[in-house]
This record gives C-alpha cells, structure tokens and sequence, in this order.
C-alpha cells in the first residue's frame, strides 16, 4: 500500500471491512488510519479519529452518540489540504469499513426480527422484508466493487453518500429499537458523522 | 401552497412567527430533555395547549388559538404543523399538551372523563401519554401483552410494559392501551392519571427527537376504576383499537407534515449558511412537493376520513423526503460541516425518526398497495 500515491491492494480494504464487520467501527476507523498523519490530510476543521488513536496532545471534542463508540473528533487547525492522494486512500478505506459495518448490523437486524412475529407469523416470512435485506446486500456487493474502482474524491464523496443510505436502509429495518441512542445501530448514525469529517463534498443528489 | 385560502395564510402566518420561539429552545431540549422548566412558560406551548383543548375546557383564549380552534381541520392542523416543526418538531414534542391522547379522549371518553383529562393539563406542566407499543408487538400492536384484568371489585388491574411512548415517564395522565381477553375487539384504552400504584417509567434515549422523551413504562397491577375506560358508552366495535385507528389516520398526516417542516428547516439552515451550495434548489422543490402532498392528503383526509390511501402516501413520502434532504445537508457544508453546525446535526438526527412514528414505511407501503389496488390513486 502506498500512502503517497492514493493506490490500495484490495487485502487492505478487505481487511478493513473485516475488521469493522467483526469489531466495529472504531476498530475499522482504526486500521483505515494506520500510518495517517492525521492532521495533514484531514480535509475539515475536525478529523474523527478512534479515541486511542487521537494524537498526544492535540485538542479533541466529543458527540454524545460518538463517545461511546470510541470516538473522537479532533481539531485540525490551519488551512486544510483538499484533494490529496492520501485522503483518497482514507475515503476507500473508510467505505471499506462502512461496508462492514452494514454487514454487522445486517447480521444484527436479522438475528433481531427472527424473534419477532406479525399475525402469528415470523416477521422475517414477510416479503416486503425479504426484499429489503436482499437490496441491501446486493448493494454491499456493488458498492464493494465501486469502492474498488474509483479514482477521484468526487466519487468518493458520491460514493459516501450512498453508503449513508445503505445505512439507512439497515436502520429502518430494525424498526425503533434502531432509534435508540444506546443499541448497536448507533454506529451507523456515527458513521455519518465520521464520513462527514473526511470526506465531505458537495454530491450530485 | 397553491391555492391557500386567507384564512390558512393566516394560520400559517401565525404558527411561523410562533416556530421561532421553538427553534430558539431546539439545542437545548435535545442536549437535555429532563431540563424543561425554563421552556414550560412559552407562550408557544400555551398557545399549542390552547389549540389541542376543547373552548369548554380552555384556560386561555388568544386570537391565534381562535384561528386555530380546537377540532380544527387536518388541513388546517397541517398547515400549522408544517411551520411548527420548520421551528423545530422535537421541542413541538416536548411540549405538555393534549397531543395524540387528547385525540382519543375526544373519540372515546365521556364528558366526564373529557373534564378530567382537560382540567389536570392546566397550568402547562403536565403531559400527555399514548402507550401502545410494547418491547415485543410495535407494527403488530393488536397482538399487545398489556392485560386489564378485573380486580373482584368491579374494577380493573392493569399489567405489562410499554416501549417508546412519548412523554411517558414524565406524564401525568394519558391513555394506555390494554387487552381483557383474547380477541382483538377486547382491547380497551385506560385513561390512567398519575401518580398511581404499580406504575413505573424511565426515560430511554433516542437518537434524535430527543424532546419526545420516548419512555419505557411497566405496570404491576395498576388499579383502573371501571369508568376510567374509555368507550364504556360506545358499541363493542368503537372502543379500544377503532379508537386507535382513528387516530392514526388523524395524526399520520401530521407526522408527514412535521417531516416536511423539518425537511424545509435543512434546506433553508444550508442556504442561510452556504449561498452557492449545490443542488439547493433541487432540494428545496423536493421539500416543496412534499408539503403540497402533505396538504392535498390532508384535505381528502378531511373530506374523506375512513379513506387512508393518501394520507400513507404523504407520510411514506414525507420521511423519505426528510432522509434525503438530511443526507445532502450533511455533504453541503463542507467537510467537519456537521460538528460546526450542531442544530444542523440535531435535525439530521431528528429527520430518522419520522420513519417510526404513526407506522414504519413498510406498514404505510402495505396500506398505499391496498389503497392502490382498490381504486384509491389520483388520477
Ligand atoms: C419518535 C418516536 C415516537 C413514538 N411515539 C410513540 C408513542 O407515543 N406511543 C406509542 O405507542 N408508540 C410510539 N412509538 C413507537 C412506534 O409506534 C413503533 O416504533 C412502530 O409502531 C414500529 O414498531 P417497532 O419499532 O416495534 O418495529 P417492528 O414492528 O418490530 O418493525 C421492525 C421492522 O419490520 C417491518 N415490518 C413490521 N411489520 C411488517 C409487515 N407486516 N410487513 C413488512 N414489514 C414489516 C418494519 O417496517 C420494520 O422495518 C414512537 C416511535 C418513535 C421512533
């Protein structure tokens, strides 16, 4: 992997996503930032970075869903870099590690709606149902691979933009269980708030 | 909206002017929800109160209440919730008021019980409940645990848990939803005042719509007089789960309209902040579209209030609206845009939450294909 030149092996993002999908997001944000002078390349004012990661005596701030999570946010001051072939390489990272992190929380919404029922009948017999979580995987599988192939940051604000989404088709799944503030689903809320410091860029709707 | 009457300008000159009041409480409610007490005088929430409550039963009667009176249309409650919630829609929620119980009290209750739940709301510091949802039956609420048991006395016992209710923990009477035998017509709503026996709530944190203040609540045998029941009147059939019905189809489209509202916040937030930002007036005519459906189904609700078919549209469309006017916000303002636009933040947060409420999108998809399959679509 080369950090200068923005080129990534497809192991690093599997593992990225490996490593989110099992231990979650802060565990992914982790390895997606290994070896990144954080406050170099980070594009904003603030950088989300996990908090054992944050460096040694820069100012943090904190966000009530993101604490939790393990996360940080910290204060990158000066005027920021824009388009380097290091953020680049973070924002493929960082969708690797969103993608694993629908897949955690995919596995979670299945394993939450077999035990509920509707009419005497297993929610998850329901076809709207089914059909919703195979456009979810479908879309892991796409984006995955557009993840893979896409060379500039206007892709890959784009791309951020529709893994937001994918997370929100994951959310909804979970009915509002998913809308509290201390259930697993909370990782996908910070995500976007994590994405939102690396990469954030004005996406065609 | 096209074709707005003087008199719904008036109205929704009268609720914007009002909405600043909400916006200027917005960061705090949500960074605390349990802090109420220097936003309980509003004079926007007497005037919501004002509104929810019968002319009998009024404590006040301001000219922007008489414009917006009790029993108002849903077009006119649409119009009014629209503004509220481009104010801010989770400080409209943290207000005491009758809200979605008075709804019922008014289908259901007695004269008598109509007093009693008026009367304890006056003063501005006591709020409301609606407890249908419980831990394991939300979209399939007629399979609900909650059991009303009779207590040997001619009374009643009432027993389970709730999940999500708003103002739950902090209510001080509302409207509990329980089963006394096994068919769906058996399930009755119990006007409950607090403080009573075997009653337990605790506030459980959301996301975002923090000034909902979603609550868990427990009962263990909490005693209900029998003349608490709401519908005792009324035949078998118009009880507890019609009860329910109706007020769903009375407030869905209200919760369609508090997206919008919320969706409109967004918009105009990132174009006060970002002149030039991209897409902005794709956004804005989205949001626009929404609310022009918002009251089209609004007013056929009032023409035809049995008939859900568009009211779900609304709703459908509304939250998705508001989830895609969050997610272009949140790209708009540049990178780290979010943790330098808090209230920004709040609203991305509190935008999800209209996906849950008055029934997720996937019950609304079920109620549109059968409204489309029996001849409900426009033209
Ligand atoms: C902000 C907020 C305020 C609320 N206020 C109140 C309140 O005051 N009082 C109250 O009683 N409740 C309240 N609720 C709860 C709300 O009514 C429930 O969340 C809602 O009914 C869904 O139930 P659930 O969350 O248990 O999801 P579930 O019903 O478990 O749904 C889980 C998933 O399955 C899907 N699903 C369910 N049934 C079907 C089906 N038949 N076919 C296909 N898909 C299906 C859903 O769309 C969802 O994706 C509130 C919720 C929120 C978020």
């Amino acid at each position: 992997m080369s950090a200068a030149t923005g080129e990534l092996r497809k192991s690093c993002m599997r593992e990225c996503e490996l490593v989110a999908r099992s231990d979650g997001l802060a565990a992914g944000l982790g390895l997606a930032l290994l070896g990144v002078d954080v406050l170099a390349v980070a594009p904003g004012r603030w950088a989300a970075v996990p908090s054992r990661q944050a460096p040694i005596g820069a100012k943090t701030r904190t966000h009530r869903l993101a604490e939790p999570e393990g996360i940080v946010f910290v204060a990158c001051p000066g005027d920021r870099p824009q388009a380097t072939p290091g953020l680049l390489r973070t924002g493929k990272l960082l969708a690797a590690v969103r993608l694993g992190l629908v897949r955690r929380l995919l596995d979670l919404a299945v394993e939450h709606l077999a035990g509920r029922t509707t009419g005497g009948e297993p929610l998850l017999s329901k076809q709207l149902l089914s059909g919703d979580i195979a456009n979810v995987i479908a879309d892991v599988e796409l984006l995955r691979v557009y993840a893979r192939c896409q060379h500039d940051l206007a892709a890959m604000a784009e791309l951020h933009r529709q893994l937001g989404e994918l997370g929100w088709q994951v959310t909804k799944l979970f009915g509002a269980i998913g809308y509290l503030a201390d259930y697993p689903v909370r990782a996908l809320y910070v995500a976007v708030l994590v994405a939102d410091t690396w990469l954030a860029g004005e996406a065609a709707q | 909206m096209t074709g707005m009457d003087a008199r719904l300008q008036a109205i929704r000159n009268a609720t914007r002017v009002a909405s600043e009041d909400l916006r200027a409480r917005a960061l705090s409610i949500d960074a605390d929800p349990d802090a109420m007490e220097a936003h309980l005088d509003s004079p926007v929430f007497a005037l919501m109160r004002e509104v929810g409550t019968p002319d009998a039963y009024r404590e006040s009667h301001s000219a922007s209440g008489e414009l917006l009176k009790h029993g108002a249309s849903c077009l006119e409650n649409a119009v009014g919730t629209v503004e509220l919630a481009r104010g801010d829609a989770a400080v409209a929620l943290a207000c005491p008021s009758p809200a979605l119980a008075g709804v019922i009290v008014d289908l259901l209750g007695t004269e008598k019980q109509q007093e009693l739940f008026y009367t304890r709301l006056h003063g501005g510091r006591t709020w409301t409940f609606f407890a249908m949802t419980e831990p394991r039956h939300g979209s399939d609420a007629t399979a609900m645990e909650t059991r009303l048991e009779r207590d040997g006395a001619g009374d009643w016992l009432l027993s389970g848990r709730k999940l999500y209710i708003g103002n739950g923990a902090r209510g001080g009477i509302g409207v509990v939803f329980g089963r006394t035998g096994p068919s769906p017509l058996s399930i009755r709503a119990a006007l409950i005042e607090l403080p009573a026996a075997g009653w337990q709530g605790k506030r459980v944190d959301t996301i975002g719509l923090r000034g909902a203040y979603l609550s868990e609540l427990s009962f263990d045998k909490v005693p209900v007089r029998s003349d608490m029941l709401l519908g005792q009147h009324l035949p078998a059939t118009r009880r507890g789960m019609w009860g329910a019905i109706k007020t769903f189809n009375a407030m869905r489209v209200q919760v369609a309209g508090a997206a919008v509202g919320t969706a409109l916040a967004m918009t105009e937030y990132v174009a006060e902040h970002h002149k030039n930002a991209t897409g902005a007036d794709l956004v804005l005519a989205r949001a626009q579209a929404a609310r022009e459906l918002v009251f089209e189904a609004a007013a056929r609700t009032d023409r035809d209030p049995e008939r859900s078919y568009l009211s779900c549209v609304a709703k459908l469309g509304a939250a998705r609206v508001a989830v895609q006017t969050a997610r272009w916000a949140s790209s708009a303002l540049g990178p780290a845009g979010l943790l330098e636009h808090p209230l920004l933040e709040k609203w991305i947060r509190d935008s999800c939450g209209f996906e849950f409420m008055e029934g997720t999108g996937n019950i609304q998809r079920l109620h549109v294909s059968r409204g489309y399959q029996a001849g409900d679509a426009s033209v």
